[in-house]
């Protein structure tokens, strides 16, 4: 192809990619023309206070600000109760009061049953009582193992806790972890939030995966100030 | 705006307090769009209004081979059809709304006539409004005769079935996933790509003797249950989120910021027992709490005064507190200089905002003498600032109603006010702070930057997509997963 021609489509190429460019004093107007309301804001950061489960903040928020929860305070005392006894180790406390809570919780939701009873013998093996822990295996999980092979697997690592010396050092050794603790009170709490008709997530986040999605997006098209680093939301300039 | 700078080179803290006034003059002007008082709901504010389809247009059809009823919702083919540029179509009097998720819009087959040579479909203005849509370049139809799509070319492709009489077809522009959908008789048919950029007109088509078809452009319920359709692509949009990672304590620290921006300490105290285990220790810290933490007791009292209503007190405590709070520097004598215009006497943007509250106060306590007296006094002491003209007016209107709750000014008496009071006054101690040099960081915390930047971004990528699809709504998020 002749130079002439490579030229052209070279041209036309960059036209068709060429970004537009948005400088900061221009993005800055824009930025400037959004109307946030104060009231929305609010919402948001009860919202957050509320589904991580953090009472005495949300109480104190609600007076504070005069924003309104928009769910019932006394249900988070319970299910915070539920997620501190799974934190604590004491997980046959947490499956009770989750009974007492709403005892359709456990009944409709076998994989966090499951996980529970899986974080109890975890307990049982880390607290030494090998015997125990062997007998509530073989009795309470082998069963439901032989339902789903997932279960299975998992009650094989379970157990695979008391073949090592030295389980801590094992390949094993993250079900030991307190992140498996939290790992099973997230999930309990979760549940809970759901059987009562609320989003498991706080909203926070979504805001946050959105801005991560939309600048991504319009890094194809555009070249202008981002916002790299969220808890300080400081604008970058660009340089070309 | 040069005017602007040059006050704020000379009296930093006028940054702060027009930019409060703005956004005063801002909820003035949307509350006088309710003259009874009632909330703006979020759909009205944020919706952009663009001229939405609601009857054939009869201006534009083709050259009387159909007939349009008086209703315009309502298209008929008199006579016997001779060839193929003489077909019956007409466009919706307006293109389809784009900046929104989706478009959607249905045709009755009233009487399939002769031939049944019904279409359904969207076209351009350029179209060439004697022939079927789809039969032409930048044309979609979903034809009912033998239920193949059209687009751009005569021979069209295996799309769905067949539609005749009593069959109702709908068409829809999906702007997320860029698609157009048909159904017929309430279920998808079928989806094609849009390729076509621009406005599209919902069109509709009749081409042999009798044929006959009514068209609904929202007026009444679909027969297709749109609704669970937007839930899906909303549903699908979603979980597009679930792959991005984010910093794992970014939330907790954008909300600890918050609390620390607006003096929120109580909660703070609270926030900070609870959440330690959830924030990795970060460097990062230490300089914004420099910033954020700044007075937070004063700003605490001060917002919980104005909350109250308690404006007297207010002047009282600023007036007191300076000369504890700031630190000893060589500005001192500046900042003591210029830090005399919060008190009662001043007369600054900050002061005016108070004595306005001190006002709307008195009203709401049914003291009309002593408000009437007291806005003598002060207002006219704010006739050198700039733009509160309309501000004081509205102020004085509420003089005017037995019920002002129930006016245009209504807002005044809502905590919304009190509030924005507070967040002056509460910028405005921020920037006493002599850490502090860029005036815009006490206007935001950095949850209000990052909404303010995910909005313009959505907004500034639809501009450069032709405008298609919804831009981000704080509001929406906000009220998603309400139920009932």
């Amino acid at each position: 192809m002749s130079l002439f021609w490579v030229v052209i489509r070279q041209t036309a190429q960059r036209h068709y990619m060429a970004k537009k460019l948005v400088t900061m004093v221009d993005w800055e107007k824009k930025l400037n023309d959004v109307k946030v309301r104060r009231e929305d804001m609010n919402k948001l950061v009860m919202n957050f206070l509320v589904t991580e489960g953090y009472v005495d903040a949300a109480e104190k928020f609600q007076i504070e600000s005069g924003t309104e929860p928009d769910i019932d305070l006394a249900t988070i005392t319970d299910r915070m109760m539920v997620k501190k006894a799974i934190q604590d180790g004491n997980v046959e406390d947490a499956i009770e009061k989750v009974n007492d809570l709403n005892p359709e919780i456990l009944d409709t939701n076998p994989q966090l049953f499951f996980h529970l009873q899986q974080q109890r013998l975890i307990e049982l093996i880390r607290n030494g009582k090998v015997e125990e822990a062997l007998e509530f295996a073989q009795e309470e999980l082998t069963p439901r193992g032989e339902e789903n092979q997932g279960f299975l697997e998992e009650l094989e690592r379970t157990v695979a806790l008391l073949a090592f010396e030295d389980a801590a050092n094992s390949p094993v050794s993250d079900l030991l972890d307190m992140s498996q603790r939290f790992k099973t009170a997230s999930e309990v709490n979760a549940a809970i939030l759901t059987s009562q008709s609320h989003e498991k997530d706080p909203k926070l986040p979504s805001l946050l995966k959105l801005l991560i999605l939309v600048q991504n997006q319009l890094d194809e098209k555009a070249i202008y100030p981002r916002i790299n680093n969220f808890p300080t939301a400081t604008l970058e300039e660009r340089t070309v | 705006m040069s005017e602007a700078t040059s006050q704020a080179q000379s009296t930093p803290e006028d940054v702060i307090g027009t930019y409060f006034l703005d956004i005063w003059r801002n909820m003035s002007k949307v509350a006088a769009l309710k003259p009874d008082g009632t909330p703006i709901s979020a759909f009205e504010m944020d919706v952009d209004s663009e001229e939405v389809p609601s009857e054939l247009d009869t201006v534009n059809s083709s050259g009387g081979f159909s007939v349009i009823r008086p209703d315009k919702l309502s298209l008929l083919y008199p006579s016997v059809n001779l060839h193929e540029h003489d077909v019956g179509v007409v466009q919706a009097n307006h293109p389809a709304p784009s900046k929104r998720l989706f478009y959607y819009f249905e045709i009755y087959v009233k009487n399939a006539g002769a031939k049944g040579q019904i279409a359904i479909g969207f076209t351009t203005s350029a179209f060439k409004l004697r022939r079927q849509p789809g039969w032409e370049a930048n044309s979609y139809g979903y034809h009912g005769v033998d239920g193949l799509l059209y687009r751009g070319h005569t021979k069209g492709e295996a799309f769905g079935p067949t539609y005749t009489t009593g069959d109702t077809v709908g068409g829809g522009i999906n702007y997320s996933a860029q698609e157009f959908f048909f159904t017929k008789n309430g279920a998808i048919v079928g989806t094609v790509f849009k390729e076509v950029k621009g406005p599209l007109f919902p069109t509709v088509a009749v081409h042999s003797q009798n044929e006959e078809v009514t068209v609904n452009f929202g007026k009444d319920p679909f027969v297709f249950d749109i609704k669970a359709y937007e839930e899906e692509q909303r549903a699908k949009d979603q979980s597009k989120l679930d792959n991005i990672s984010i910093q794992q304590d970014a939330s907790y620290r954008i909300v600890r910021c918050y609390l620390q921006h607006y003096g929120y300490e109580d909660t703070l105290k609270l926030f900070d027992v609870s959440a330690r285990t959830n924030l990795s220790p970060a460097s990062d810290d230490s300089l914004n709490d420099q910033y954020c933490t700044y007075a937070l007791n004063e700003r605490r009292n001060l917002r919980q005064l104005i909350r109250s209503g308690k404006i007297d007190d207010t002047f009282s405590t600023l007036g007191q507190l300076y000369p504890h709070v700031v630190q000893v520097s060589e500005d001192r004598f500046f900042l003591a200089a210029y830090l005399s215009k919060y008190y009662k006497d001043g007369t600054s943007a900050i002061c005016f905002l108070l004595h306005c509250q001190k006002f709307i106060e008195l009203l709401r306590d049914a003291k009309l003498e002593e408000a009437i007296l007291y806005g003598r006094t002060e207002f006219q002491k704010f006739k050198s600032l700039s733009g509160v003209d309309e501000l004081v007016k509205d102020c004085a209107a509420l003089l005017a109603y037995e019920d002002p709750s129930k006016s245009s000014v209504g807002y005044l008496l809502h905590d919304s006010q009190r509030e924005l009071v507070a967040d002056a006054v509460n910028a405005a101690i921020l920037h006493t702070n002599p850490a502090v040099k860029d005036a815009r960081l006490c206007m935001h915390s950095s949850l209000e930057r990052l909404i303010r930047q995910v909005t313009a971004c959505y907004l500034e990528k639809r501009s450069l997509e032709w405008d298609q699809g919804e831009a981000f709504q704080l509001r929406r998020l906000v009220e998603s997963g309400k139920k009932g």
